[in-house]
């Protein structure tokens, strides 16, 4: 007997009901996970017994690719080799200017006695897989709390700021991309040192500067780096260049749409700084936050 | 009586529903990457089950699916589970009439299942604080729709075998 029997046969709960029960378990589980971050520790279990089955499967197209990479095209290398000569020629000079800067900055830093910036540990972390919920976008890395990788930590790829640290599990962890709409990255214009916040969500794949005056001194192409004033983003990383600017409009505020200098859409390597965390003052409660400033709270 | 189309099967053993089930969780945890016409397999063989066999797979199985699959997507705890218990009620509410039609008969009436649990688990997610997706998470659903003829020659297949075998048939 395949098909349910008629009614009045004994058969438990009635699907209605059990709809009712699980479906309102659910929507529970939605509104304290989204709203409360209260369901860590069910995350934290389900993930680390996922893991092993995560990596097994992660296995035949890493296999795939190293076959493939095995088997790439002469030309292709030959290209790349060439573009990678290149790209070291012109490093070579910043580099060698590097190290003459940094002497030369730690003897202004040492006149001035300023205190030295601390280097930050970084660890190298590899790109698994990338979420398929279609509410945020997140990359998951092979590195987890076992590798000190701790909640808020930024992340970096060769050109830039790539994103955050989001959610740690014991052998991965989750990262949340600087276009997300959550995120949140205190920046500075280099060409004129003016301050302002950078907002992820404004269009896909890209950020956006709000609130700015529409005499502001902006040009497209201007880059934009960390400002490090929240002690959390090191100071100086790329983070985007202008791309556009809208002015006029309704209001007296510019709009301007921010391209990430990180490559968001094929990243397979990454760093994760290890940038302690602990000086940062916990996020003041939920109720305390004005509605208007709610969205934004992700990082600080 | 059976439906125009449905043969006389025999019965399914439960091993052969577990075993479907894990390989469409394995499916479904493939990286795949981000591109959203990939079918999403456990849905479909959550419903394809839930039609067939509405006795043996529930509305309980559905969620507990679906909090695995939102621990590995990373989205908000419940979502997919929200999601797979709607699939399966619906499923529930629809298993009488689906197998009586053709194959496109049926696949016409589990797409608006699809799509109206989607737009229900969207509803509960944007009021949560979550933004507006894009229409292209509907796309999944199509492409799920179409493999549920796949899906019924598979999921099926064990069952269709001869009781006991005659040379004379092929099968």
């Amino acid at each position: 007997m395949d098909k349910s029997p008629p009614p009045f046969f004994r058969q438990g709960p009635s699907a209605n009901a059990r709809l009712l029960f699980f479906g309102l378990m659910s929507i529970g589980l939605v509104v304290a996970d989204a709203r409360f971050n209260a369901l860590g520790g069910l995350r934290q279990g389900i993930g680390n017994a996922l893991y092993p089955v995560q990596r097994v499967l992660l296995m035949p197209r890493d296999a795939l690719a190293a076959v493939g990479s095995r088997y790439a095209e002469v030309t292709s290398l030959r290209q790349e080799n060439a573009e990678l000569k290149r790209i070291e020629a012109l490093n070579a000079k910043a580099l060698l200017q590097v190290e003459q800067l940094a002497s030369e900055n730690k003897r202004l830093r040492d006149l001035a006695g300023a205190r030295e910036r601390a280097s930050v540990r970084s660890v190298l972390g590899e790109v698994l897989y990338e979420t398929r919920d279609p509410f945020t976008r997140k990359l998951v890395l092979d590195k987890g709390a076992k590798q000190q990788v701790l909640i808020g930590q930024p992340v970096i790829d060769a050109k830039g700021l790539i994103g955050q640290v989001t959610r740690v599990f014991q052998f991965t962890s989750e990262m949340t991309l600087v276009t997300d709409r959550n995120m949140t990255v205190p920046v500075v214009l280099q060409r004129t040192g003016m301050r302002s916040v950078a907002f992820g969500g404004a269009a896909p794949g890209r950020m956006e500067l709000r609130y700015l005056a529409s005499n502001a001194d902006l040009k497209e192409g201007d880059l934009l780096t960390t400002s490090g004033l929240d002690a959390l983003y090191p100071p100086g990383l790329p983070v985007g260049r202008i791309e556009r600017i809208e002015r006029g409009g309704d209001n007296d505020f510019v709009k301007v749409l921010i391209l990430p200098a990180a490559e968001i859409q094929n990243n397979h390597l990454l760093v994760v700084l290890q940038v302690d965390t602990s000086a940062i003052p916990p996020a003041p409660p939920a109720d305390t936050i004005d509605p208007a400033r709610k969205r934004n709270r992700r990082n600080l | 009586m059976t439906s125009r189309n449905e043969y006389l099967l025999l019965p399914v053993s439960r091993a052969y529903i577990a075993f479907t089930i894990l390989v469409a969780v394995i499916l479904n945890i493939m990286p795949w990457g981000r591109d959203f016409g990939i079918p999403d397999f456990l849905a479909l063989v959550l419903v394809f089950w839930n039609v067939h066999q509405p006795r043996k797979v529930g509305i309980g199985i559905g969620f507990l699916l679906g909090l695995l699959m939102d621990v590995h997507t990373s989205s908000a705890l419940g979502e997919r589970a929200l999601l797979y218990s709607l699939l399966s009620y619906g499923a529930w509410f629809l298993h009488r009439r689906v197998p009586w039609f053709r194959i496109v008969g049926q696949m016409l009436h589990v797409l608006p299942l699809f799509v109206i649990a989607q737009c229900i688990v969207v509803v509960v997610r944007v009021a949560t604080g979550a933004p507006m997706p894009g229409w292209w998470l509907f796309l999944q659903w199509v492409s799920t729709m179409l493999m549920w003829p796949i899906a019924d020659l598979l999921l099926l297949a064990p069952q269709r075998r001869a009781a006991r075998r005659d040379e004379s048939r092929s099968l």
